[in-house]
């Protein structure tokens, strides 16, 4: 069949017709074969703009639409509205750039024209190639998946389970409450850590919309926002299906291992202890030294870890703050420092509570290196002093790292991991809680060390997220230009298999060849790209289509 | 070398970060040779080393191939993929007496206008050094 095609040609106002003879185009183009029509207009993204375009179409029964005007990325849209308008598929249209790509580099006037011509040229010869592609949509499932039953992952799926869906909670160990579970106090109010944990954990359990499962680990995660199927491991050997739309990565985080920085001495002196095991000292009751007696002086060190992993941990200082203040009010007498290299004390309610924590009598040690021996802290003060302070008892505060089976999961949720290995989000200011895949959200420490209001932020900004995008009963629109693989010419080599990072394609065992799942594909051509034999190809950009293209380009 | 001698550069661009780059150029007004022919292309890992023989038979002086900066892309890796694919070609080119300095990747964020005018103008003067494509007249098909 013999295509109609029209072009169009926009002026931008004075933004292409300074610099494109666009008389000179139009005699050019419309002596090709092909078009039936050529018009320009002053600006067609216009409201009369459109209007003109949607009854030329109409009044010249055009079959294909060249559109030539500014880039794709700001107007694309809007044309391809108009073609639809004008009972056109909207993907028999190109709109190839003459502004940004022509008008506004090259000062030449007659290059620039000569220039706007050949990108008309290539798409008119690409046009008859197109084909109508179809919108699809398909149902979304709007239960959620969260991984992680600490604080974020909990704040979280109680904010979601708002009775329209169901929410999953995935707890790997045998009880919820996370980190938090695991500490006395929490300042600045110094209230009791069990008592808020506690009474979280208890909502959870009572809510009709929240499944819990504890000692289950995610093993597969297939597909995308709306429809996600994830295999979960119970116990030793259960195993459970699930499908939802979203999923939130709440794995919290793992402390330093101390073990790597002998310096410390944790574990090869008594009486050294990390953060958490102080923490659960205090818990039970009362601070003694192994021997059983308690303590007459006590170093806190800061920092530990912090250079070895690249960054500062943020909550560290506020809770070596917080252990000084336990020590102080259960061993009035007793002598304490922190040796610090930096404080790190912002917040509005910090500032407070480190001038009340000095004034009950407690040391600050500024460092530059510390090491612990039997019974003393050896340091170096800024000055390059070298001093020696004797303590019966040392509480290290370890780096905050990201929980030991981040990688796993990274690789399964296919979302990258950034620095200091913790989850990458998005965009650092602008969406801190959302990943390059679409329906897989982050909270807590798993993106980055934080203290509890930060995760619980972060928490309710993800169940804000998910709320607003996966509506139960609305339907998702898929990606249209997908790929496709011949039947016909695959080689069963199964190299697309390979690299598509979206495991939207998959084998058919049965006929020896790969097969593109539609709903999973976004179109990025990679396996086109690398099919040897020529049988992927990718809707609106195939290889015949862009060879038209270019060999116009080149002529 | 050839003055008047005008590089034909056949430029695929990734829709996310290159193309973008290109369109920020231009709203810059930043002034390029006019060398490049553009085409766009969702992902850069899109590109068929193969497709870009056939670029090169049908006349190209030159072809560049522009994606997102390593750890940028839109689709995660694709642009990790064009670089190992980009990298095949080169060898392939060499091995088939095809000039492989007439080839380029580059990464080019849909931030850097200035950048991706200076790899067009870069490019083309390294074509005009090199002079027109032989290969259209060599290869015979």
């Amino acid at each position: 069949m013999v295509e109609k095609i029209g072009v169009y040609v926009c002026e931008c106002g004075p933004n292409i017709a300074d610099n494109v003879d666009i008389d000179k185009v139009m005699e050019t183009i419309s002596s090709l074969p092909g078009v039936e029509v050529v018009e320009r207009h002053k600006l067609l993204c216009s409201q009369n703009g459109k209007k003109f375009l949607k009854e030329s179409i109409q009044e010249h029964g055009l079959t294909r639409i060249v559109v030539a005007a500014c880039s794709p990325k700001q107007h694309e849209v809007t044309f391809m509205k108009v073609c639809e308008e004008a009972g056109i598929n909207p993907y028999l249209f190109q709109l190839t750039n003459i502004r940004e790509q022509c008008a506004w580099i090259i000062t030449d006037k007659e290059l620039a024209t000569e220039r706007a011509i050949r990108y008309i040229r290539a798409a008119l010869r690409r046009v008859p190639f197109h084909r109508d592609l179809a919108k699809k949509e398909i149902e979304t499932n709007p239960d959620v998946l969260v991984i992680g039953g600490g604080i974020a992952g909990m704040e979280a799926s109680l904010l979601l389970a708002g009775g329209d869906r169901k929410i999953y909670l995935i707890e790997k160990t045998d009880v919820l409450g996370g980190k938090v579970k695991e500490l006395d106090k929490l300042l600045p109010r110094m209230e009791s850590s069990l008592n808020i944990i506690s009474q979280k954990i208890q909502e959870v359990e009572q809510s009709e919309d929240i499944k819990v499962y504890t000692k289950s680990e995610v093993e597969e995660v297939l597909g995308f926002l709306g429809n996600f199927v994830v295999k979960v491991k119970i116990g030793e050997n259960k195993e459970l299906e699930l499908r939802v739309g979203a999923i939130v990565v709440a794995t919290g985080f793992s402390m330093f291992d101390l073990k790597q920085l002998p310096r410390y001495g944790y574990g090869q002196y008594d009486n050294v202890y990390t953060a958490l095991e102080f923490e659960k000292m205090n818990i039970d009751g009362k601070i003694l030294l192994k021997d059983g007696k308690p303590p007459k002086s006590i170093g806190i060190i800061h920092c530990v870890g912090r250079e070895e992993r690249g960054y500062c941990s943020g909550v560290c200082c506020m809770y070596c703050l917080k252990f000084a203040n336990y020590i102080k009010s259960k061993l009035p007498d007793a002598d304490v420092s922190e040796f610090y290299q930096e404080l790190s004390i912002p917040g509005k309610a910090h500032q407070k509570f480190y001038e009340d924590t000095k004034a009950k009598g407690v040391n600050f040690i500024r460092y530059d290196e510390v090491e612990v021996m039997d019974k003393g802290i050896k340091y170096k003060t800024e000055s390059g002093e070298e001093k020696t302070s004797s303590v019966d008892m040392v509480v290290l505060a370890p780096a905050i790292e990201p929980s030991g089976d981040t990688g796993k999961l990274a690789e399964m949720l296919r979302v990258s991991q950034g620095d200091g290995g913790f989850f990458q989000e998005e965009h650092p200011k602008l969406a801190p809680v959302s990943t390059s895949m679409e329906g897989i959200f982050i909270a807590g420490c798993t993106q980055g060390p934080k203290n509890i209001p930060e995760s619980i932020v972060q928490a309710q900004a993800v169940a804000g997220r998910i709320l607003s995008s996966l509506i139960p009963g609305k339907k998702l629109e898929l990606e249209v230009k997908t790929s496709e693989i011949s039947e016909a010419l695959c080689i069963g080599c199964q190299t697309c298999l390979e690299v598509c990072t979206y495991g939207a394609i998959y084998f058919d065992e049965m006929k020896r060849v790969s097969v593109v799942n539609e709903v999973l594909c976004r179109g990025c051509g990679n396996c086109v790209g690398s099919c040897p034999s020529g049988a992927a190809s990718v809707k609106h950009f195939t290889t015949t289509q862009l060879h038209q293209e270019v060999v116009e380009a080149l002529r | 070398m050839n003055e008047k001698f005008v590089p034909r550069i056949v430029g695929f661009l990734c829709n996310w970060c290159s193309y973008a780059g290109a369109d920020l150029a231009g709203v810059s007004r930043l002034q390029m040779p006019p060398s490049l022919r553009a085409i766009r292309v969702m992902c850069s890992s899109r590109v068929n080393p193969l497709f870009i023989i056939r670029v090169f038979l049908i006349g190209a002086d030159g072809v560049l191939v522009a994606g997102c900066h390593p750890g940028d892309c839109h689709y995660q890796k694709g642009n990790y993929q064009a670089r190992r694919k980009f990298a095949i070609l080169k060898n392939i080119f060499e091995s088939l007496g095809l000039e492989s300095d007439r080839l380029r990747l580059s990464w080019i964020s849909a931030g850097e206008g200035p950048r991706f005018a200076k790899v067009i103008t870069e490019f083309t003067e390294k074509i005009k050094e090199l002079g027109p494509n032989p290969a259209k007249e060599k290869v015979f098909l």
